[in-house]
């Protein structure tokens, strides 16, 4: 029988600077109004002031791994889950290398993801689980990220403000023989014909020095018409299915912070079942791609909404790119 | 790891316009800082012309090269559980954001798969995606196969990365499955160095103004290469690290070098594939140098030089295959290959 993948620490690095939502929306010339207000569900956002994405992340990976009393020159592998632009440009380079440097993974390798948004992370979490469990020379893994949004690209899709975009970094310790948050199965899908439904065109190989179009973008369209709802249940049952398990086992969901509009599809979906630390972690840090899913674990841990056992599910639809369920056993 | 996991079937594609090189050194930059290689880099460099893209974008290149593999493998698109883009150069838009895998789902008609990028490892990211790839259908049941591609376009006017090579344009597409029993994955092992993260790097656009472009960068979206940092911190660690990863795969079956039949190594130029040779006494029949006449596709030389060498014959049954290569980050992997 296969040893069991667990999380034995995460952390999660906030810049100290926060602005409103509605700065925001006026800072952008995005106008703002009540009803706009409450689809969205965000009050405010990290916004990091002056310090690198990288550093954050080297900082996350620190504390993480000190909380889970482990050396770094103990971690095999580094899993990126980054989604947003880099400091350098991806991937000729890629954070996790410099991760390692600074930690002092001397012994590790290094592995980063792209595309999916926030399912970014449950792809580095699945990945990440299955090198854990099937190489006998890897024991314990870190998971990294750091999202900066690009500047003036914090209301996405002005025109009809889907979310608003937090600075973060966070990190996440996996170890194989973890014996509580083990990972039991991950769930994804693709949708190819929207694999251009959220990204930047500019400063790529078609738009190559086109500054005004190097900003984050959603076709809305296409976004409404993904069947979010249906996605996330078929995906979500059929991991359940796997695990001869229904949604009447799991004891809490933990869902992606896009808007209040977006988690009350969740509860739909669910049966009331996202942990309220979503809605409350939505209003203070807006979006944060992946790192929705380590803040809203930590606040689920530390608000002791889960007991030995429980199991929890996460859940994410990609923005209709790349949909993903995994499911943790506390 | 399962090691029933095979490479089920091989392909890639090659545009078919070339430049020849002496038109490359004319219309770009050449760097003044010195090689650490006692060689001329525009005489003994091995190649003579590269692939050029022209208007296909790269998306197109691993389109191409995935709808080649699929067609010649006659497998059905919906057999496909798993899509990883493992390019190394940047694509049609930016990442990590977006990777040309759903893409390339979409263009395939790979309904049920998921479609993710390794952005990891430079031209070693096949390596990496390997890893990876093996390691995911060993431990998930449901996944039995997987498409795994690649698309690089470089850039007009930088196809010179001197002092390693010059750069063609390209795609590569393979394909995996479970229970095989010729071409199957023994092992593969990966190292990288974080502390050379910093290299071999693009500016990312947050680091760059306009008016750096043409003074302290040439070009949008062009590589930077710290010569002299390459020339002091990774030349004087690379052979240490082949051995190393290479050393690893055979430790991790149970194999020695002796035992290896035919190597696999990038098409970075005649002198680099001449010290492997002789840093770790390959003869010359025991690895692939064709490829020199494509130039160096990032890390689809890893997947053209092993389809060339099955198509010439060089590698047959019973074979044990050692793929190796290095790559940006800085990372080198060694992947053995049973025939």
């Amino acid at each position: 029988m296969k040893m069991p993948v667990g999380i034995l620490a995460a952390a999660l690095r906030l810049p100290s600077n926060h602005r409103s939502a509605e700065d925001l929306f006026r800072e952008e010339t995005v106008p703002f109004s009540s009803e706009v207000a409450a689809r969205l569900g965000i009050k405010e956002v990290p916004i990091r002031n002056g310090e690198s994405g990288s550093d954050m992340a080297v900082e996350a990976a620190r504390e993480a791994l000190k909380l889970a009393g482990v050396e770094p020159a103990q971690v095999d592998v580094i899993v990126e889950y980054s989604i947003l632009p880099q400091e350098y440009l991806v991937p000729v380079w890629n954070m996790s290398n410099k991760v390692q440097g600074d930690i002092g993974a001397t012994k590790s390798f290094v592995v980063g993801f792209s595309g999916g948004g926030a399912t970014n992370f449950l792809v580095a979490l699945n990945s990440a689980a299955a090198l854990l469990q099937e190489n006998d020379a890897l024991k314990t893994a870190v998971l990294v990220t750091a999202d900066i949004t690009i500047p003036g690209n914090r209301v996405l899709n002005p025109h009809y403000p889907i979310t608003v975009l937090g600075d973060s970094a966070s990190a996440v310790v996996l170890q194989r023989g973890a014996t509580a948050s083990t990972i039991l199965g991950t769930e994804l899908w693709s949708d190819g014909t929207n694999h251009d439904i959220c990204y930047i065109p500019g400063g790529s190989l078609v738009h190559p020095d086109n500054a005004d179009l190097y900003r984050l973008e959603l076709d809305q369209q296409r976004y409404d018409a993904f069947p979010r709802k249906d996605v996330l249940h078929k995906l979500s049952h059929s991991l359940l299915g796997r695990m001869n398990l229904s949604l009447n086992d799991v004891s809490t969901v933990i869902y992606s912070n896009i808007s209040s509009e977006d988690q009350d599809l969740c509860q739909q979906v669910f049966e009331g079942k996202m942990s309220p630390v979503c809605a409350s972690n939505l209003t203070t840090h807006g979006h944060l791609q992946g790192t929705d899913f380590v803040a809203n674990y930590l606040s689920l841990i530390a608000n002791g909404g889960t007991k030995k056992g429980d199991y929890v599910l996460m859940a994410s639809h990609g923005m209709g790119a790349l949909a993903g369920t995994s499911l943790l056993q506390c | 790891m399962n090691t029933n996991i095979g490479i089920h079937a091989a392909n890639y594609y090659l545009p078919p316009q070339k430049k020849a090189l002496a038109d490359i050194f004319r219309d770009e930059e050449m760097p003044s800082e010195p090689l650490a290689a006692a060689v001329d880099f525009k005489k003994d460099i091995g190649i003579e012309a590269v692939h050029v893209a022209g208007q296909e974008t790269a998306a197109s290149l691993a389109i191409n090269a995935a709808k080649n593999v699929i067609q010649s493998s006659g497998i059905d698109p919906l057999e496909i559980d798993l899509i990883i883009d493992f390019t190394s150069i940047p694509e049609d838009y930016v990442a990590p954001t977006w990777s040309a895998a759903g893409l390339v789902q979409r263009e395939v008609g790979a309904k049920r798969a998921f479609a993710t990028a390794i952005n990891t490892g430079g031209c070693a990211s096949y390596q990496t995606t390997l890893k990876v790839a093996c390691s995911l259908m060993s431990a998930n049941e449901h996944y039995k196969t997987a498409l795994l591609i690649a698309g690089d376009k470089t850039p007009e006017f930088n196809h010179n990365y001197y002092p390693i090579t010059v750069v063609s344009d390209g795609g590569s597409a393979v394909i995996l499955k479970k229970d095989v029993e010729k071409r199957r994955i023994l092992g593969v092992e990966v190292a990288t160095l974080g502390k050379l993260h910093d290299i071999w790097v693009i500016p990312g656009i947050h680091n760059r103004k306009p008016e750096d472009i043409g003074g302290k960068y040439p070009r949008w979206l062009h590589v930077c290469g710290d010569i002299a940092r390459f020339n002091k911190e990774l030349i004087p660690m690379n052979l240490f690290m082949f051995r190393k990863v290479m050393q690893g795969v055979l430790k991790q079956v149970g194999k020695k070098m002796a035992d290896v039949s035919y190597f696999i190594y990038p098409t970075f130029s005649a002198w680099d594939l001449k010290a492997f040779q002789e840093a770790f006494n390959v003869p010359k029949e025991k690895v692939f140098l064709d490829g020199l006449h494509h130039g160096h596709l990032q890390e689809t030389d890893m997947v053209l030089d092993y389809v060339d060498a099955i198509d010439a014959g060089r590698i047959k049954d019973g074979d044990l295959v050692m793929l190796t290569t290095n790559g940006a980050g800085f990372s080198w992997g060694a992947t053995l290959v049973q025939h």
